[in-house]
């Protein structure tokens, strides 16, 4: 198979992928969730002058980072194949002669992209909003805030698609991650850094800019080193499942 | 490969391989396959092969249909033996879905898309040069044009199952497996779905089909193979197999004004070749059900008896597939 039929064929997954996500409920709640950034920006300016200090730590860490980014990447990305891997009806895809990690790529780049549209998006016009007019480190700042969300919602949404082919709880397994986790015990537990896609997505962002958050542990370097060891593994674990799935036998 | 067929396999220690093919063109070859789930064996020890042709997958639910489809499409791992598709096998390489199209009993995923849309996907993963031409000539083939343009979600389920078969053959695959693929379709559906079966398989592709309905199986496929139990209780040609299935003993309860009277009338005729006197009545075995639902009224009659009701036993496709498996 050559190159040329092989990103048609990717092409045609994410095309299908991004049609499956947008048809659900929950993207439209999604939608609902990522104009919180923005209307907290218009506040804020409304309120009169606003630091990129107060800003960061107020609006993006808050919101942002803890709530819209994780929630919208782990929801795309272990919604990707959907029910599909469960219920079997993955059968329609995979019974095709394209190689496995072609529709891995696929499908986590529909998530990945999807996840980035909405946060990226929304980090970017409440940066604009709230932030850019400041001047200053307003614009840096804004760039650093919309690479954290970009870099997060990689990492977030392959690692939950990975997850989503070996349990149907995967929603619920990430929603415990960015509460359990990266909620509280980062905040007892320093040293797990290493493990938070947060504080990779954080990392990321000083490349960047330093954005004035305490909690951000990780140099740019070893976050973006950690974060493609993450995105790595999480796409050949899923191929590696994919290459075994198995149709349920039934009782027939 | 020897070729004894008809036969029934019984339960043999280990089953010959039967081949329903003309000649050694095989395009699927099984070859003592089994899979267990922990205890439970789903399929044991069955070994056939297929060349052009339709082939029934007939057998009661529970019987391993599936889980042998599923093995034979490679969504499934033998846990022994071996399965052959073109001599490659399947499971471990994709390409071989070049050759294999799969229609699964579950419904059509992707609601949202229409059925040329959908169809035209599974050309465009197929790699095919001019996906959208090739949809519309599957689509065309189930006798669907005319829904073409409407969302799969909107579908009855015949026409969910007519679809799916369109993007099985979109890309005019040698081997066709279908997993029950007469459900919900309305008998005139049914019967243009058997047609095009036959039509394909005339243009000299391989098709198995499961099916729990022996009329369905003997109206489409030339040729069957009998699960039951996990193992493959016949193979070959419907009409032998028919025939074993309709001349193997029966049992009807008689009642009676005088049982132990009709009793010793009926054990004089040869259809007859055990009677037996039960509180429910006169229970009778026969070897020819349709000789001796012609006979009993005059051998009532000849005793001077008057016959009340005629219960016939268990006629289940199951107690059918037992008896099969018995002999």
């Amino acid at each position: 198979m050559s190159l040329s039929i092989r990103v048609a064929i990717l092409f045609e997954i994410m095309r299908v992928t991004v049609r499956q996500l947008l048809g659900r409920r929950r993207t439209l709640l999604l939608l609902l969730l990522s104009a919180l950034p923005i209307l907290l920006a218009v506040v804020f300016r409304a309120a009169g002058e606003v630091s990129v200090n107060r800003f960061t730590r107020s609006a993006f860490d808050t919101v942002d980072m803890t709530i819209l980014l994780p929630l919208v990447a782990i929801l795309f990305g272990s919604g990707a194949f959907g029910a599909e891997a469960d219920d079997g009806t993955l059968v329609y895809l995979l019974a095709k002669p394209v190689p496995r990690w072609v529709v891995v790529m696929a499908k986590a780049a529909s998530a990945t992209l999807m996840a980035i549209a909405l946060t990226g998006t929304s980090t970017a016009i409440a940066g604009l909003i709230g932030l850019v007019p400041g001047g200053g480190d307003g614009v840096a700042a804004t760039e650093a805030m919309v690479l954290a969300v970009v870099v997060g919602s990689a990492c977030y949404a392959c690692l939950f698609l990975a997850v989503s082919l070996f349990t149907r709880r995967a929603l619920v397994i990430g929603i415990g991650y960015m509460l359990v986790w990266e909620g509280a015990l980062s905040l007892l537990l320093p040293g797990i850094a290493n493990l938070s896609i947060r504080q990779y997505a954080l990392g990321a962002a000083s490349a960047i800019f330093k954005l004035p958050i305490e909690s951000s542990r990780l140099s740019a370097e070893t976050a973006f080193i950690l974060a493609a060891v993450l995105l790595v593994v999480s796409l050949v674990i899923a191929t590696w499942r994919l290459m075994r799935f198995e149709l349920p036998g039934g009782t027939d | 490969m020897s070729a004894p067929t008809p036969g029934v396999a019984g339960a043999p220690a280990t089953a010959p391989v039967v081949s329903l093919a003309q000649g050694a063109d095989l395009t699927i070859e099984v070859r003592h396959v089994a899979r267990w789930y922990g205890n439970v064996v789903a399929v044991n020890d069955v070994s056939f092969g297929l060349g052009a042709g339709v082939t029934g997958l007939l057998g009661p639910n529970g019987a391993g249909k599936t889980t042998l489809l599923h093995m034979l499409a490679g969504f499934l791992a033998p846990s022994a033996g071996e399965i052959l598709i073109r001599g490659r096998h399947p499971g471990r390489d994709p390409s071989v879905y070049r050759d294999i199209g799969l229609v699964p009993e579950r419904e059509a995923v992707y609601p949202f898309l229409t059925g040329f849309e959908y169809v035209r996907f599974n050309a465009r993963l197929q790699g095919l040069p001019r996906p959208g031409e090739a949809a519309r000539d599957a689509i065309a083939r189930v006798g669907l044009s005319d829904a073409a343009d409407r969302a799969v979600g909107t579908y009855s389920k015949g026409m969910r199952q007519r679809v799916k078969v369109a993007g099985a053959l979109v890309h005019d695959p040698r081997i066709l497996l279908l997993d029950e693929p007469f459900n919900g379709m309305d008998p005139r559906q049914r019967l243009s779905m058997m047609e095009l079966l036959g039509v394909m398989a005339e243009e000299g592709r391989t098709i198995l089909f499961s099916s729990h309905i022996l009329e369905e199986v003997e109206r489409v496929g030339n040729q069957i193979l009998v699960m039951v139990s996990g193992r493959l209780a016949a193979s070959g040609d419907y009409r032998a197999i028919r025939a074993l299935m309709t001349d193997r003993p029966h049992t009807i309860l008689l009642r009676s004004s005088d049982d132990r009277a009709l009793a010793r009338a009926l054990l004089g005729d040869p259809a007859v070749f055990a009677v037996e006197l039960t509180s429910e009545g006169l229970s009778v075995r026969t070897a020819h059900l349709s000789v001796f639902r012609r006979l009993i009224a005059g051998v009532a009659r000849g005793a001077g008896v008057r016959l009340t009701e005629v219960i016939p036993g268990d006629e289940s496709l199951e107690s059918v597939f037992d008896y099969l498996v018995r002999r």
